[in-house]
């Protein structure tokens, strides 16, 4: 541990803690997690399905830490299709090597095409059996995303590939692992951060019923909303771009969980109800996958309070 | 006797790639691209609600999100018969912007610059900058601590002739560790007004549901300035530098010579003046565009559904062991005729059209540099480097667009839901030419087709086995080694394939 003090790491600590709601008694521990996944005992093994690399991208969008910090000092990243310099035969070795030897932490980005496994290839074989393969020798299987959560849109009605969430797929193939699932399109880059701080220092974080991580998921959007003295009120957005609560343009806060409305994106600068764009749900565990259930009904809901 | 090599996966793109190379005698003789993930988006959308198109779209890419939330939008406005009211315009363009900003920063130096520059170099830094030290002194840790790969996931990679010149790899290692900020930092330029990005809530159709207030506007153009001095004083110049010193990549990896661009980035309510403007270039001269032109084929796609239909019509049924089939991306073909997209054809047919002066001045003065004519763009290295000058003009025109915004003016404008409708909504996303077809009955989605640039450049050989704008380049590239097929994986990259976007 050299490149970061034993200051620094304490600094990265309460900003953790904040992240992840808890006490300044934490902080102790909180260091020593960080410094672990510094020193490279805390593999990370990035895999990705039928997704968009929406995750991925996210990820890069974390700020204290920052992305470069994330990638030197956090994550020992053994491969990532989109970061990873090798390619090829080069990148293949290193997904084999690592799954032979064991002990990483499993992160995989992306639906499961369980109904049809050509639909998603990597190094000639169907994404399904390495990712099988690839959890029953991790220590941990993070689910990122809608896609690898909950299923997402790959596995909305009429889909083609019969997509499944990780989670899901893996009971299926009868792998038991501890599995986290991190919900969101994409995943918010402090739910990936804090999850993994806390896997690596405190083992699993409490989890909810469906497997997400009760410092980040378990309250409403709605209950944190800004605008709920306007939906007390009575104060309705009659269309996009009106102030006021935007419950009549569909928002999905009172039927998603998820801190998003606290927590704000991209360092923090805005957040979809903040830009009056009602919640679409992404990160509800029923998120696209029902064809007549619509993002905004926003006629329907209007005509439905008028009449 | 040809031997087949084959780089599966093909990383740092988005999404799976595959490459099947034939090498007879150290050079390429053909070259096979195969995209090998599908979702099935245009059959998901099908009975939906026509306003789930701009969110489910976004998904089809985590890097262009806001590309195909335009292009559902724009397909929507025609649909509902609706202009944005100029904020609106303005404001989408802004947020489109920071995204093109972001995706070149990110293409040229998370995803490519790797193959040229020796990041190992940094091991033998001796100066004073802090964050190069500590990536210095993480490397050596790593090697020492006898982790299974160190300094993953920089090592390993192919062994090669990287650049020697020590100066220039460290100045680039350093620009890569900024540029993760920097692209960062433009997407929250984007999410200022989008919301969140990746997969904006803001974009709608009639315009975007954020408003235009002074404070917005000054924090995007704090950071905007800060964008606009990296891009001037690294990510141009450091593209200069790699294509000096590396020149046989101005004259490899040509591909087809054919361009195409759709247009991007309208200046007026009508699409009328835009600033990078349509056309199709063909051996060297710009014909307007005409979408009806636009087809795809699928006899080597893994679909049964029938070839060679306009987009209008299109059809998208998965046949996943289709006989002689070889990539889940169609074909698309222009009255028949194999086309590149990207920043290449958006330069080369803004600069060909006139009219753009600060294009005409950047790109002879990347000529003059390179001692090379027009021709010499149609390269690897000139793919860069259009790429580069247009992240310049891009940069530029969103500084003078933030001044022509007027806070409290609606950036909506309502509308109705149409019954019935057909919308096509043509765009540029940061990768090339991007259109998505809309039909609505009885207000649902009837058919949603989706024909996306890196379908285009990434595309399987059409019905008459003639070879994609990717599987062209690769022709005639030489390998030097087997095991480490450098120059390839050079060339492809140059397109910056998106191919989790190709398959959709």
């Amino acid at each position: 541990m050299s490149q970061i003090d034993r200051r620094e790491f304490l600094r990265y600590g309460v900003r953790l803690a904040a992240l992840m709601g808890m006490g300044r008694a934490a902080l102790p521990q909180l260091a020593e997690g960080l410094e672990q996944l510094t020193s490279g005992t805390a593999p990370v093994l990035w895999l990705q399905g039928q997704s968009c690399s929406g995750c991925s991208v996210s990820l890069l969008n974390s700020d204290e830490p920052g992305p470069v910090t994330v990638l030197t000092q956090y994550i020992s990243l053994l491969f990532h299709s989109t970061l990873s310099t090798a390619t090829g035969e080069v990148g293949m070795n290193i997904v084999h090597r690592a799954i032979e030897e064991g002990g990483y932490y499993l992160v995989v980005e992306g639906s499961m095409s369980a109904g049809m496994p050509e639909a998603c290839l990597m190094g000639h074989e169907p994404i399904t059996r390495l990712v099988s393969r690839a959890a029953q020798k991790a220590k941990a299987v993070i689910a990122i995303g809608a896609c690898a959560a909950f299923g997402g849109i790959p596995a909305a009605e009429n889909n083609p590939t019969g997509a499944m969430s990780v989670p899901d797929f893996l009971q299926r193939e009868g792998v038991s692992k501890p599995t986290i699932r991190l919900p969101g399109c994409p995943c918010h880059p402090d739910w990936l951060v804090g999850t993994l701080v806390h896997v690596l220092k405190f083992g699993l974080p409490p989890l909810d019923t469906l497997g997400r991580p009760q410092m980040f998921y378990n309250r409403l959007i709605h209950d944190q909303c800004p605008r709920f003295a306007d939906y007390e009120r009575e104060n309705f957005a009659r269309t996009f771009s009106d102030e006021g609560c935007l419950f009549l343009l569909g928002c999905q806060g009172p039927l998603t969980q998820a801190d998003c409305t606290l927590r704000h994106w991209n360092s923090r600068v805005n957040t979809c109800i903040k830009a009056n764009a009602p919640c679409i749900g992404c990160a509800s565990e029923d998120f696209a996958l029902h064809s007549s259930f619509a993002f905004y009904p926003k006629d329907e809901l209007l005509s439905a309070k008028e009449s | 006797m040809a031997k087949t090599i084959t780089i599966d996966p093909l990383t740092r793109i988005e999404g799976h790639l595959a490459i099947r190379l034939e090498v007879e005698a150290g050079r390429v003789v053909k070259a096979f691209s195969a995209g090998e993930m599908f979702r099935g988006f245009e059959v998901i959308l099908k009975n939906r609600h026509p306003m789930d198109a701009q969110q489910i779209t976004q998904r089809i890419c985590g890097v262009c999100p806001i590309s195909h939330g335009t292009a559902s939008i724009l397909a929507q406005d025609e649909a509902y018969g609706i202009k944005p009211p100029p904020n609106g315009r303005i404001v989408r363009n802004l947020i489109l912007g920071a995204n093109y900003i972001q995706s070149h920063i990110i293409h040229f130096y998370q995803l490519s610059a790797l193959d040229f520059v020796d990041i190992a170099a940094v091991k033998d830094y001796t100066g004073n900058d802090q964050q190069l030290r500590a990536l210095k002194g993480w490397i050596a840790d790593q090697i020492s601590s006898k982790v299974m790969y160190p300094a993953a996931p920089f090592l390993p990679r192919y062994e090669a002739k990287y650049l020697e010149n020590a100066e220039l790899n460290i100045a680039a290692v350093k620009h890569y560790l900024q540029a993760l900020d920097m692209r960062a930092m433009a997407h929250q330029m984007a999410a200022l007004f989008c919301g969140k990005i990746p997969h904006a809530p803001a974009l709608i159709p009639g315009g975007v549901t954020e408003k235009v207030t002074a404070d917005k506007i000054a924090a995007y153009q704090s950071r905007l300035q800060k964008l606009q001095q990296f891009i001037n004083e690294c990510y141009l110049p450091d593209v200069m530098a790699l294509a000096a010193a590396f020149p046989d990549y101005l004259r490899m990896g040509k591909g087809c010579g054919n361009f195409l661009a759709y247009g991007v980035f309208p200046e007026d309510a009508d699409h009328s003046q835009m600033l990078f403007p349509s056309g199709v270039m063909s051996n060297g001269r710009v014909n307007p565009f005409n979408p009806t032109q636009i087809t795809e084929d699928v006899r080597y796609s893994l679909f049964s559904s029938p070839s060679g239909l306009p987009p209008s019509q299109g059809q998208t049924e998965a046949s996943p062991h289709k006989h002689d089939a070889y990539s889940w991306l169609k074909a698309p073909r222009y009255g028949g005729q194999v086309l590149e997209v990207g920043p290449l054809a958006r330069i080369l047919i803004a600069y060909a059209k006139g009219g753009n002066a600060e294009i005409g001045k950047q790109v002879d003065a990347f000529l003059a540099q390179m001692y090379g004519g027009p021709e010499m763009l149609v390269s690897t290295m000139g793919r860069h480097a259009a790429r580069a000058i247009e992240t310049k003009i891009v940069a530029d025109r969103c500084a003078e667009w933030l001044d022509q915004l007027i806070p409290g003016e609606p950036t909506f404008r309502d509308f109705t839901i149409a019954e019935t409708g057909r919308g096509v909504g043509l765009t540029e996303a940061p990768r090339g030419a991007l259109g998505h077809w809309l039909d609505i009955q009885n207000g649902k989605i009837a058919n949603y087709q989706c024909v996306v640039p890196t379908t285009w450049n990434c595309s399987p050989r059409d019905d008459r086995g003639i070879a994609g704008p990717i599987e062209q380049s690769l022709e005639e590239t030489p390998v030097e080694d087997e095991n480490n097929p450098i120059e390839a994986t050079r060339v492809v990259r140059s397109f910056d394939p998106c191919l989790a976007c190709a398959v959709h």
